[in-house]
């Protein structure tokens, strides 16, 4: 299916990233936003307020966080495209909701524009640190999908792409920005309607009688109904059978016998497999140079850009470094880093928070190749210096470190912290 | 079947507004089973999220009436329903109203599940006027009933689901032994100004249509405000 | 590749001088811009700074590596921006609200005044970036005449234009 040239604003911009996250929603016909403004999130939520009532598109700034969140699990399944937008301690808020979201298996998604710091941190700066949270932040077992642009063209097609996946997968996608592309100005093309392909939501075609929730099709997703359509259906964040029933007496998978016997098993499961079954399908990298590399660099965000120029510096020094970007963050591409592991000395991984990414590669590295961390605390972002210096000293390093190194950056040494390089922004 | 389960079905009936355009959002576990026969979509959001929810149905969907019923009224999400009230969202709000904290071993009148006690020295806190609030901050429909007042609370939700903006219905729902003890000791008073409804001890819990009044809704707002601006470029949401 | 850091006071139209440029040089000169922002903590009166990159080639790093100009409209911004200069590069300042003892090449214009002059000191940015372009010939002035339209609000079109042609004279 093709975009509604009514929700495409086609042309060519001069924005920042912010913006164009909320072009791309629209483009990709979001149709709601419950938002409570937050630094640095509210430039989309602002544009996406301006232009949205000439797309159809409702804004509405809630008492709260929680109250945004749960606004757009309800928009959703009143069949509209939605969204909130947010950062800091307000995403935080909103995880009780997230994993009910999920449970509900209601797609949404969520652009979060990453400050730094824990707590309030630094509102107006950058970071990276949320990228865990999103992963494991809401209570209980479920998988999400994450994104994270590097370039505010990027906030334009990834924030469609987002609401491809949340229909295609009925799950959560979290548009993980940070606040150096959130706040990035460059070229932006919005194209025509008619070059934008868009995930229509997957809505029940059989018999009204014969609907079941959470009935699934082979690539394990259900068909969707809209709540309005006359099923009376049992939506419900406790644990469900695929009637949607809470399924509170068996102890899930753990009593088959007795959840047997009432022929009520709990769909929890699948939470996560939709996801893990399919993620050859969703998965996304970029990979420049990896073919005969010694040390390959893994980067997402803002952060890859940085790493751009530190790579760019070893490569004319006759080293032979490869990148590899993290376009999905989420899920996480095991299997290539497992495959690269296997033949590289090393993987550099600078990150704007202090180790996240960089433990899911260890993992993946299985103890054969080191695994160095380029911290970062947050507010501005790395000195290539710093990360070309990380890459000089795995290539240097003979010994096998068992966990994962952790690179002192060069103000790191001088001053304890180190989070606050610089300020280069 | 839970009284007020039993109530928002013969009011849905009695309105004539459809079925289909009900939806129950509710933070209260009920029985599917029980939903089945009544044929209406329900939503069990996590708890105190009701009303958000129901406002983003609205606004996605303005055919929808999404009906909330809050548990532990007021404690969890108060905030939502003090906004609600002042955007007049067009949504009906019953708090199955047990007083705050005030959970008793047995049966509970608006779940048939077990509750447990966390007031097992009884209880020194003064429960919330529901009616009050809601007047207060903007409802535009405000009545309290006790569980076993199963004609006017038919009648009153009736109303609600007809009436275009913020409905409270306030319904006292102690568990179920003690819910004779509560109807014997109410007082119908119609009218009556809500600053006097408060729930006191010894004193007779004041039951009745409190308000009864006009304002435009958030979308009739919303739809006035941004037509004057944006003019022709603004799509209105149709109602 | 061009780098330009433009530093300055909150509301004194620094942020939309990189814009203004960024947009010139990406949308009507077709090449690539990248501008980023850095406010103080308050937006307004506070310390605020734009850096704006300009290439051939499609940027990477988005951030300055070593400044090729300075627009300093501010002694703060001065002062913390000046060591970013290349050895060759070159000062722009507002010589009213600026004192320098830069051992670096520097240029001056009283923009602020010549704005006032014009009606309002909101448009020495505008002045500013007139002497910028003349003197760095970042974008072409065809560009920048498309582009501050597009940036500014309608009813101070002509007078910014004004007050472009008047910085681009001065020079």
């Amino acid at each position: 299916m093709k975009a509604d040239p009514r929700d495409v604003f086609t042309g060519t911009y001069y924005i920042d990233g912010d913006v164009a996250m909320a072009y791309g929603a629209l483009a990709a016909g979001c149709k709601f936003l419950g938002g409570y403004p937050i630094t640095p999130s509210t430039e989309a939520a602002e544009a996406f307020a301006r232009i949205a009532p000439r797309a159809g598109a409702r804004f509405i700034q809630m008492e709260d966080e929680l109250g945004s969140i749960a606004s757009v699990l309800g928009a959703s399944w009143a069949g509209q495209k939605a969204m909130t937008i947010t950062s800091g301690p307000s995403y935080s808020l909103m995880m009780e909701n997230i994993s009910l979201g999920a449970a509900m298996e209601i797609p949404f998604i969520i652009i979060n524009i990453q400050r730094a710091g824990p707590s309030t941190g630094v509102p107006t700066c950058t970071g990276q640190a949320d990228v865990m949270q999103s992963r494991w932040g809401g209570n209980g077992d479920y998988e999400i999908i994450a994104l994270a642009p590097d370039s505010p063209q990027e906030g334009f097609e990834f924030a469609v792409k987002a609401f491809n996946l949340a229909e295609r997968y009925r799950c959560p996608v979290m548009l993980m920005s940070d606040e150096c592309v959130g706040h990035m100005t460059e070229k932006v093309v919005v194209p025509e309607a008619s070059k934008i392909d868009i995930e229509p939501r997957r809505f029940y075609k059989g018999p009204a009688d014969a609907y079941l929730p959470y009935k699934r099709d082979p690539d394990l997703v259900s068909p969707i109904v809209k709540a309005g359509d006359g099923y009376g259906i049992y939506i419900t964040g406790l644990s469900h059978d695929e009637k949607g029933h809470p399924v509170l007496e068996s102890g899930n998978s753990y009593d088959l016998e007795h959840a047997r016997a009432l022929n009520r098993k709990s769909t929890d499961q699948y939470l996560v497999d939709k996801i893990r079954k399919n993620r050859d399908k969703i998965i996304e990298i970029q990979e420049e140079n990896t073919e005969d590399a010694d040390v390959v660099v893994v980067s997402y965000g803002i952060s890859s850009r940085v790493a751009y120029r530190a790579v760019e510096q070893a490569r004319q020094e006759g080293y032979k470094v490869g990148t590899l970007r993290l376009i999905t963050v989420w899920p996480f591409p095991e299997e290539r880093i497992r495959e690269l592991a296997g033949r590289v000395k090393g993987f550099v991984v600078p990150e704007i928070n202090y180790g996240q990414i960089v433990f899911e590669v260890d993992r993946c590295a299985e103890g054969r190749a080191n695994v160095v961390l380029v911290p970062h605390g947050g507010a501005s972002v790395h000195q290539p210096e710093d990360i070309y210096a990380a890459i000089r000293q795995l290539l240097e390093s003979k010994k096998r470190y068992e966990n994962v190194f952790e690179f002192r950056t060069i103000l790191e040494r001088k001053v304890f912290g180190g989070g606050m390089l610089k300020n280069r922004s | 079947m839970d009284k007020i389960l039993e109530a928002l079905s013969k009011g849905i009936e009695k309105s004539g507004i459809g079925r289909k355009r009900v939806c129950l959002v509710t933070d209260i576990l009920y029985d599917p089973e029980v939903l089945e026969t009544l044929k209406i979509d329900l939503f069990h959001t996590s708890r105190g999220r009701t009303i958000p929810f129901a406002t983003g149905m609205k606004l996605a969907n303005p055919k929808l009436k999404p009906v909330v019923i809050m548990g532990d009224m007021a404690t969890l999400g108060g905030n939502h329903f003090v906004h609600a009230c002042r955007r007049n969202m067009d949504l009906l709000v019953i708090c199955a109203n047990h007083f705050v904290y005030r959970r008793v071993e047995g049966e509970s009148a608006s779940g048939d599940y077990d509750t447990v006690s966390y007031s097992p020295y009884l209880l020194f806190e003064n429960p919330l006027n529901i009616p009050h609030i809601a007047r207060s901050c903007g409802s535009v429909y405000t009545a309290r009933w006790t569980a076993l007042h199963t004609d006017e609370l038919t009648r009153s939700i009736s109303h609600g689901l007809k009436k275009k903006g913020l409905s409270v219905i306030d319904v006292i729902s102690p568990p179920a032994e003690l819910l004779d003890f509560y109807y014997r000791h109410s007082e119908i008073r119609n009218g009556e100004d809500t600053i006097h409804t408060g729930i006191e001890e010894e004193k007779k819990i004041i039951v009745g249509e409190f308000l009864e009044r006009e304002r435009p809704t958030f979308i009739e707002s919303y739809n006035r405000q941004l037509e004057e601006v944006l003019g022709d470029q603004f799509v209105k949401i149709e109602v | 590749m061009l780098e330009i850091r433009f530093a300055g006071f909150g509301g004194q139209g620094i942020i939309r001088s990189g814009i203004i440029v960024g947009r010139a040089a990406s949308i009507y000169d077709n090449k690539y811009s990248t501008m980023n922002q850095a406010f103080g903590p308050e937006a307004r009166g506070g310390a605020c700074s734009s850096q704006l990159l300009i290439s051939d080639k499609k940027i990477l790093y988005p951030y300055i590596t070593r400044s090729d100009y300075l627009v300093a409209m501010s002694q703060e911004g001065y002062s913390k921006f000046e060591s970013e200069v290349k050895d060759d590069g070159v000062l722009i300042i507002d010589d009213d609200l600026v004192n320098t003892d830069s051992t670096k090449k520097v240029l001056k214009i009283p923009s602020t005044r010549i704005a006032e002059e014009l009606g309002h000191r909101i448009f020495a940015n505008v002045v500013m970036l007139g002497y910028v372009i003349r003197v760095t010939k970042a974008v072409s002035l065809e560009a920048m005449r498309k582009a501050i339209p597009e940036s500014v609000p309608e009813r101070f079109v002509d007078k910014n234009l004004k007050a472009f042609e008047k910085g681009y004279e001065y020079a």
